[in-house]
């Protein structure tokens, strides 16, 4: 009896092992394609920086409490000036350092993006496929609302949160905009749930006798995911752009320095005339950040879609 | 007759999702903390017009009752008194409405047209020096945070070296000179649009291009672009006339998709260049904590969102017969 259970567990633990290998020879299999991909290189390159800026921005603080991006005023400065040594990129309308708040923008955009794109995806995947496996009336009711939300501009959505509850906190930006982005990523793991729903693996799992839950999680899911994956690099720049738009409308959250707020500043104190110095840095980091999202996206797409990789040889 | 009752299945729909907002909003206005009566009476107005306001929106009565009366008041067009403007909202909204029609349908017809133009040159000359600057160029425009583009455009364009107007949507002078002529008139505002035409245009072409060019690329490998080159017809004939009408298909439909982000950039837009449509007016209502006339340019955004998913699905059926059935 008991030397029957070893053997079962043995044969699982070797099931677990070698699909550890395979997931990780399916990555660098995918690591290879990815590697002739030009734009995922320069994709890369340039999140590794923005990481390394995020990475770095609490340590202008602690040279000097001046570099605080929110709270620090340069004691000889109260206006906005140019570049000097002392301030690699100018000074704001208070006299704060532009390059610090740089530095924490990269940190806030990263939070953002990468949170909002992990809860939307997460909900997204969930949902999509609860709608495709189920079927029938779940899944007419899930599709419907997914239009339903898709139809609306979330920005605008968010503003008229803001008018009614007041100033938003960014966690509660960041939860919105994964309520608001699942629908996308749900529309397509439904289809791909339902391409997958008749495969004879599948029948042969439920055969054998898998529960519902079992068949979703550890033979759908598995299939699904490197789709969820790439949807979140797209999804990481949205949450961005909205993060940053509503911010710059002045709804941010008015405790963090994010790249938008900077742009609502520079906007809002009379300087985009003045200070090309302040106006130019937040603006040319919120559309590389998204670029770079992107074109990791794109170069994803590629790994996951053999028929893209063929005829890509340009993109 | 299939093509009507799909328009009809599709409206039905609409309604219901329009119903769906309207009771979200309905029910967010009364779930926010604070009073729910100072959201739709202005608190500057005198006790005996704040009672006859509410008595008209029935803000006395129970929430049900509150309900029924909103869409009374909804569907006879009451929306309240703006507190800004102390005009009724109904008015001001009526009067941004073209302004955003305006903009809106001429930069997204334009950019899908240049984006479907572009993307077929494009995926002709495949893996070429124009494919790729043109791949690049969209990917690089479509990215650009629209705001900060606005501002960049006006830095440049209006400020640096002077041609084009800084804000607005037309030089008062001229409309308030008699003999200014219709063609006067309309010039003025095409000088006005310029900038905020270009703006939007940047960022939504590289999208279509995109989209287009591989669509191109997928039908280019159909058999019936075979049957062509093999009945001798010429490239060109090939191209615009048998691939790039059915490659064009997804980039109808992706215009249908991002309507919604179209008119978040739309907002946007009009509130950087100050363009007085309907999304300024809820940018600004929301700032000033005017809430009657954030709530009617957010339902009246609503159905501008709807009603043009209805045009891009119409035709959508239009183009491709499959889709009736």
């Amino acid at each position: 009896m008991t030397g029957e259970i070893q053997k079962v567990t043995t044969v699982t633990t070797d099931i677990d092992l070698s699909e550890r290998f395979h997931l990780i020879s399916r990555f660098l299999e995918g690591w290879s394609i990815y590697k002739k991909s030009f734009l995922g290189k320069i994709g890369l390159i340039l999140l590794a920086v923005f990481a390394l800026m995020a990475l770095c921005s609490s340590i202008p603080p602690l040279i000097d409490p001046m570099y605080q991006p929110m709270s620090g005023v340069d004691p000889e400065i109260f206006k906005a000036t140019g570049p000097s040594i002392r301030h690699w990129l100018g000074t704001d309308f208070m006299g704060r350092d532009i390059f610090s708040q740089l530095l924490t923008g990269a940190r806030i955009a990263f939070m953002v993006g990468v949170s909002a794109a992990f809860m939307s995806v997460f909900l997204g995947t969930a949902i999509g496929m609860i709608a495709g496996y189920t079927g029938k009336f779940m899944d007419t009711f899930l599709m419907r609302l997914a239009d339903m939300i898709m139809v609306m501009p979330s920005l605008l959505v968010l503003l008229m949160l803001a008018a009614l509850f007041g100033q938003l906190s960014i966690w509660f930006i960041v939860f919105f905009i994964a309520l608001f982005r699942w629908p996308g990523v749900s529309r397509v793991i439904r289809a791909q749930t339902l391409s997958l729903k008749h495969r004879p693996f599948i029948e042969a799992a439920r055969v054998a006798g898998a529960s519902n839950l079992r068949i979703i999680f550890r033979h759908i899911m598995p299939n699904v995911l490197p789709l969820s994956f790439l949807y979140m690099t797209f999804q990481v720049t949205s949450a961005i752009i909205i993060e940053a738009a509503l911010a710059f409308l002045g709804f941010g959250d008015p405790g963090t320095v994010s790249w938008g707020m900077m742009l609502q500043w520079v906007w809002k104190t009379g300087h985009m005339f003045k200070a090309p110095y302040w106006l130019l840095p937040p603006g040319i980091c919120i559309s590389l950040i998204t670029l770079s999202f992107y074109m990791l996206g794109r170069a994803m797409d590629e790994v996951l879609d053999p028929r893209l990789r063929k005829e890509g040889t340009t993109d | 007759m299939e093509l009507k009752r799909y328009i009809g299945r599709r409206l039905v729909q609409i309604f219901v999702i329009f119903f769906v907002i309207l009771t979200v909003l309905f029910l967010l206005f009364r779930l926010a903390p604070g009073d729910p009566v100072s959201r739709m009476v202005d608190p500057n107005l005198t006790p005996e017009d704040a009672a006859l306001l509410i008595k008209e929106f029935g803000l006395d009565q129970p929430l049900l009752m509150q309900y029924l009366y909103y869409l009374k008041n909804f569907f006879t067009g009451h929306f309240g008194f703006s507190f800004h403007y102390g005009q009724p909202v109904v008015q001001i909204i009526w009067n941004r409405l073209p302004n955003t029609i305006l903009l809106f349908t001429t930069s997204i017809i334009l950019s899908a047209l240049v984006g479907i133009f572009l993307g077929k040159i494009a995926s002709w000359h495949k893996g070429e020096k124009t494919d790729i600057c043109m791949t690049l160029g969209a990917l690089v425009t479509h990215t650009i945070f629209l705001p900060w583009l606005a501002l960049i455009m006006i830095w440049v364009f209006a400020y640096k070296l002077g041609w084009f107007p800084i804000t607005g949507m037309i030089t008062v002078e001229i409309w308030l000179d008699p003999q200014a002529g219709l063609w006067t008139k309309a010039l003025d505002v095409l000088y006005h649009m310029t900038l905020p035409l270009a703006t939007l245009f940047l960022i939504h072409f590289g999208s279509y291009l995109l989209i287009m060019r591989s669509s191109m690329l997928d039908t280019l490998k159909e058999d019936y672009i075979l049957t062509g080159r093999a009945k001798g017809l010429s490239e060109k004939v090939i191209r615009d006339h048998h691939a790039a009408p059915n490659a064009a298909l997804p980039v109808v439909t992706s215009v249908g998709l991002s309507l919604a982000f179209s008119i978040n950039g739309g907002a946007l837009t009009e509130t950087v260049f100050t363009w007085p449509g309907i999304g300024r007016e809820l940018v600004f209502s929301v700032s000033h904590n005017d809430y009657p006339l954030a709530q009617a340019s957010f339902l009246l955004i609503a159905i501008v969102v709807l009603l043009s998913n209805l045009v891009v699905d119409i035709l959508y059926a239009y183009l491709d017969p499959r889709i009736r059935y």
